[in-house]
């Protein structure tokens, strides 16, 4: 297996007297994409600034491919991109004197360095404003300007801090988009206090509450795919029986007054539909309810409140 | 190296593209040139003496309203937190941000020149009390701007920034006036720290190598604390 990307080791941060992040380990391996979550004052971004070198640990310590972000921190922050949570941006520069200035910040050499800069405003497309100030932009461009510089000098690491703050519901999907297709080329560590955004792009959660690390949760096709079905007419040992032969399918949940079977799968929702129409049984509807990420949230955070 | 030059040329252009710098060009060169020409009409003496000290004078307000914004503006923009996490050195930034605003001090001290030059056409003026004075202005002016830059890594407020480097700077430059009420040893210790004693020397046409090195010492000090202000908490 490839080494991982990054290998956070105890971190721990202290603001004075006040503990921001309590000994928290975890790991993001090649091509994933990991999620942050937690409330706001969860620690989320003062690990993404431990990280990125911003900021010192206070004990504990953390690797970017391969490097440690204190002691060899030139190298650590030269393999990721960051794009901090409020957007900086030079907002005086045009958006391709700025890409051109933080790519040879970033160390593009002088000979690649135009067409790193055309590549990335391609990929964003951000065409259409390449020579407009940054200061006129909206919040949806300047989020991609933001992305496209921290892509310059191919980071093997993106970190993004709430990407999605801010934009609308057509940007989000956008910026959703973009972290899917980024991913089969890098690493990403995502952060958001939005549950439904997480599950939606990251392999898998790491769950943050007052600066401890809860749990890490795998989603989406490492882990289980959880579904509601419903049936018309159909007992409950007709419906386990039907389902005992499908391998990696369980019944989680069951109402049989209302018809209603919460299902758990390994292998997608149509093994086990297939099985139950081949029993005979009338399946009149199959929703997807998640991958059960609210649920543990909601489960450790409310634990840990009491 | 190629990655300073990059911080540098857009130090240069941060200062050049706000009206900031023009402005302060603009009213420090009209206040010298009315002093200059009144003066050379009352006393029709060739000589800068009294343009060096009132340069200087000038530069204790002028140079904090410069370096203000070094820092303070990228700390309070966010922009700090995108550098500091770009593979860049800290002394690269400080040292970028140092220059530029030199850069541009001493373009408008050397637009002073023209005084000197006008004297040189229509008189016979002593030339090295003019080079001292010079090196003098650009000495005191590199203590005064990495004191301001220093200042300016502490606060992400400008206006705080502005006003402690001006009160940091009056205080260096008047403090041996306090000296002579006070005990032999701390008198020295005072006047050796005074920007104005350590300056006269160089306007009135004299050099020493000890003042010299206050200046370039002084320098270096503000310039290392900046960075060790910048440095990852």
């Amino acid at each position: 297996m490839l080494a991982p990307v990054i290998v956070a080791d105890k971190l721990t941060k202290y603001y004075g007297a006040r503990l921001a992040v309590d000994e928290v380990s975890f790991e993001v391996r090649p091509n994933e994409v990991m999620g942050l979550l937690g409330p706001n004052g969860s620690g989320k971004s003062t690990i993404l600034r431990i990280l990125t070198g911003y900021l010192r640990p206070t004990s504990g310590n953390a690797r970017v491919a391969g490097f440690d972000v204190v002691g060899q921190g030139l190298e650590a922050r030269s393999q990721l991109g960051y794009v901090p949570e409020d957007v900086p941006l030079y907002t005086q520069m045009r958006v391709n004197e700025f890409l051109d200035f933080m790519g040879r910040v970033r160390g593009v050499g002088n000979t690649r360095l135009p067409v790193a800069v055309d590549e990335v405003i391609e990929r964003l497309s951000l065409g259409r404003v390449r020579n407009l100030l940054i200061s006129k932009l909206s919040r949806g461009y300047r989020q991609r300007v933001a992305i496209a510089q921290a892509l310059l000098g191919k980071p093997k690491l993106l970190i993004l801090d709430e990407p999605t703050n801010g934009l609308d519901p057509r940007q989000i999907i956008e910026v959703r988009e973009l972290i899917r297709t980024l991913s089969q080329e890098l690493s990403i560590l995502v952060t958001s206090h939005i549950l439904t955004e997480i599950e939606r792009v990251a392999h898998r959660v790491a769950i943050l509450l007052d600066g401890k690390l809860l749990t890490v949760h795998a989603l989406g096709a490492g882990g289980s795919t959880r579904f509601r079905i419903r049936l018309r007419g159909a007992s409950e040992s007709a419906v386990r029986a039907s389902l005992q032969a499908v391998q990696g399918v369980g019944v989680v949940e069951s109402l049989p007054s209302q018809g209603t079977y919460i299902l758990e799968s390994t292998i997608g929702t149509a093994p086990a539909v297939s099985a139950l129409v081949q029993a005979g049984l009338a399946v009149e509807e199959v929703t997807s309810s998640g991958s059960g990420l609210e649920e543990l949230f909601l489960r450790l955070t409310e634990g840990a409140l009491r | 190296m190629r990655s300073f030059l990059t911080l540098l040329g857009k130090e240069v252009r941060a200062l050049f593209h706000s009206p900031i710098a023009y402005i302060v060009i603009a009213v420090f060169l009209f206040l010298m040139g009315y002093s200059f020409t009144l003066t050379l009409f009352v006393n029709k003496y060739a000589t800068l003496v009294h343009i060096f000290f009132q340069s200087a004078g000038l530069l204790l307000l002028i140079i904090p309203i410069i370096t203000m914004r070094l820092f303070a503006e990228e700390r309070k923009a966010g922009t700090l937190e995108l550098l500091l996490t770009a593979p860049v050195r800290e002394s690269h930034v400080v040292l970028a941000k140092y220059l530029a605003s030199m850069t541009v001090v001493l373009a408008m001290i050397a637009l002073t020149g023209t005084y000197a030059a006008v004297l040189g056409i229509f008189g016979s003026p002593e030339w090295g009390p003019i080079y001292s004075g010079y090196l003098g202005l650009s000495l005191l002016a590199s203590t005064l701007v990495s004191l301001g830059l220093m200042i300016s890594a502490l606060t992400s407020n400008q206006v705080v920034a502005a006003i402690v480097t001006i009160g940091v700077s009056f205080m260096m430059w008047t403090i041996d006036t306090l000296a002579t009420m006070m005990p032999d040893a701390l008198e020295r210790i005072l006047i050796s720290l005074s920007l104005l004693a350590r300056f006269t020397p160089f306007a009135t046409g004299a050099m020493y190598t000890s003042d010299f090195g206050f200046f370039v010492s002084s320098t270096l000090l503000a310039l290392f604390l900046a960075m060790r202000a910048l440095a990852r908490r």
